[in-house]
């Protein structure tokens, strides 16, 4: 038993031997197992956001997440331990094998813009099912409605604050008077940069919140009811 | 009432422990400034201005990089160590030697101005008459507000474990205040790939330590890889 575990050890990436790892690829199995077996209907209108509009695309959005640098910074710390805390200790609490981006496996950090755009194209459905859970019966306000709607924004306020947007708008260039348009450009840049600055709360708020309104659309299903905000 | 404080000695290679009386409002330094006038005056610490913009008085402080004059003693709960900056070589107690910074500074491409700036005619060079707007500059003046008290470098993991093969996040924030510069003509990119701004993994320590409120993570070295992206993915 010692020796096979060994021989898995010896042929993984230095980077990729520790337990914290493979746990918390376990939970990333376990939650994309879950999602595609215990799968939900649309129910009054209400579509989850995870299969909208498939649960197919969900490795593409897990990939944007994991390359972002807010979520980079977490895991970082936290599955592989390089460092856990800023605290300059004399006990080895680093993983000396961990080489950041330079090693090959973390190459792939850097193709963050690619899965950026395709997350801008992911975005325009989430607005799609708020205007359908609208839709359903437009003489009612639900509840489920606004949370689908705000978790419409919040996810694109996460995607639009993005480092990926900010180097494509005006990061990469050295002087903005001497494009066209240059106070208006630099206004976006500014405000752009405003959001840049909270990336790592709405990161971790959309996140949360999407499966917030996931567990609340199965409960909704679970028990038969629907909130009810206002009568038109 | 009295607080425990332990100060490094380079002579015993141990930490030595005095009780210092304190008052509202001290801050580390004064403490190692007690001790120096009244135990023991043979310690040597670097300390200027005492008010945050000299940089000269950077310490490990419990474990985390930071200025002596900056921490006040009842942020911190227990006993209070204070030992040298680990990165670089020790000289004598809580005095290190960062020479290695300049070596670095001075390897750096420096400033070129802009050929599009400078007109020639007969034989004389001089820059044309430019405007330069408050809107351009701004996002490379942020990182003038650096006062090279080195404690990112310390509190940079990277550096801890590939040593010399990473410049550091003071330098990679040095080189884009360079590279966003309008009126600069070099590109810094290769230069940074070749020093190891890979070796980087956004875990945001030098943002935290920094006493001048430099966001480097997110304004220098994030920006820079995405440049060197622009440039070359994979």
């Amino acid at each position: 038993m010692k020796k096979t575990r060994n021989i898995i050890k010896a042929m993984l990436p230095p980077e990729f031997r520790s337990i914290r790892f493979f746990s918390f690829l376990f939970l990333m199995a376990l939650a994309f197992v879950a999602l595609l077996i215990f799968r939900i209907p649309k129910y009054k209108g209400y579509i989850d956001p995870f299969y909208s509009p498939t649960i197919l695309i969900l490795p593409a959005i897990a990939l944007f997440r994991l390359t972002c640098y807010a979520f980079r910074k977490s895991y970082n710390r936290h599955v592989f331990t390089h460092p856990m805390a800023c605290i300059v200790s004399s006990s080895n609490d680093l993983n000396k094998n961990y080489t950041g981006e330079s090693s090959y496996v973390f190459r792939i950090e850097n193709l963050h813009r690619y899965f950026m755009y395709f997350s801008v194209l992911i975005l325009p459905f989430f607005y799609y099912d708020a205007y359908v859970s609208f839709a359903y019966n437009f003489s009612l306000i639900r509840l489920g409605s606004i949370l689908l709607l705000a978790d419409a924004i919040i996810l694109s306020l996460y995607v639009f604050s993005c480092h990926s947007v900010r180097n494509l708008i005006g990061g990469n260039k050295d002087c903005f008077s001497c494009m066209k348009f240059s106070i208006s450009r630099k206004k976006i840049f500014d405000l752009q940069s405003f959001l840049n600055e909270h990336h790592e709360f709405f990161a971790w708020f959309s996140l949360a919140f999407i499966i917030f309104i996931d567990l609340f659309i199965r409960a909704m299903i679970a028990f038969h009811f629907d909130i009810i905000l206002l009568h038109i | 009432m009295e607080r425990k404080i332990k100060i490094f000695s380079s002579k015993q290679e141990r930490l030595i422990e005095y009780t210092v009386p304190i008052e509202h409002g001290m801050v580390v330094l004064d403490a190692v400034i007690y001790v120096l006038e009244h135990f023991d005056s043979s310690i040597s610490a670097r300390w200027n201005c005492k008010a945050g913009r000299c940089g000269s008085c950077g310490a490990e402080i419990n474990g985390i990089p930071s200025l002596m004059c900056k921490t006040r003693l009842d942020s911190i709960n227990g006993d209070i160590e204070v030992v040298p900056m680990k990165v670089f070589p020790n000289v004598k107690d809580l005095v290190v030697d960062p020479t290695d910074t300049w070596r670095i500074k001075k390897a750096m491409p420096n400033f070129k101005i802009s050929e599009m700036v400078i007109s020639k005619s007969s034989g004389i060079t001089a820059t044309k008459n430019i405007t330069l707007y408050e809107y351009d500059v701004t996002r490379a003046q942020e990182f003038k507000k650096c006062i090279e008290c080195f404690l990112c470098l310390d509190s940079c993991h990277a550096i801890r474990v590939h040593k010399s093969a990473y410049i550091g996040p003071m330098h990679v924030a040095k080189a884009a205040s360079l590279d966003m510069n309008p009126l600069d003509s070099l590109d810094r990119r290769d230069f940074l790939d070749k020093n190891g701004i890979r070796f980087c993994n956004v875990t945001k320590c030098c943002t935290e330590v920094c006493p001048a409120k430099i966001k480097i993570t997110d304004n220098a070295i994030i920006p820079e890889k995405e440049r060197i992206n622009d440039k070359k993915i994979i």
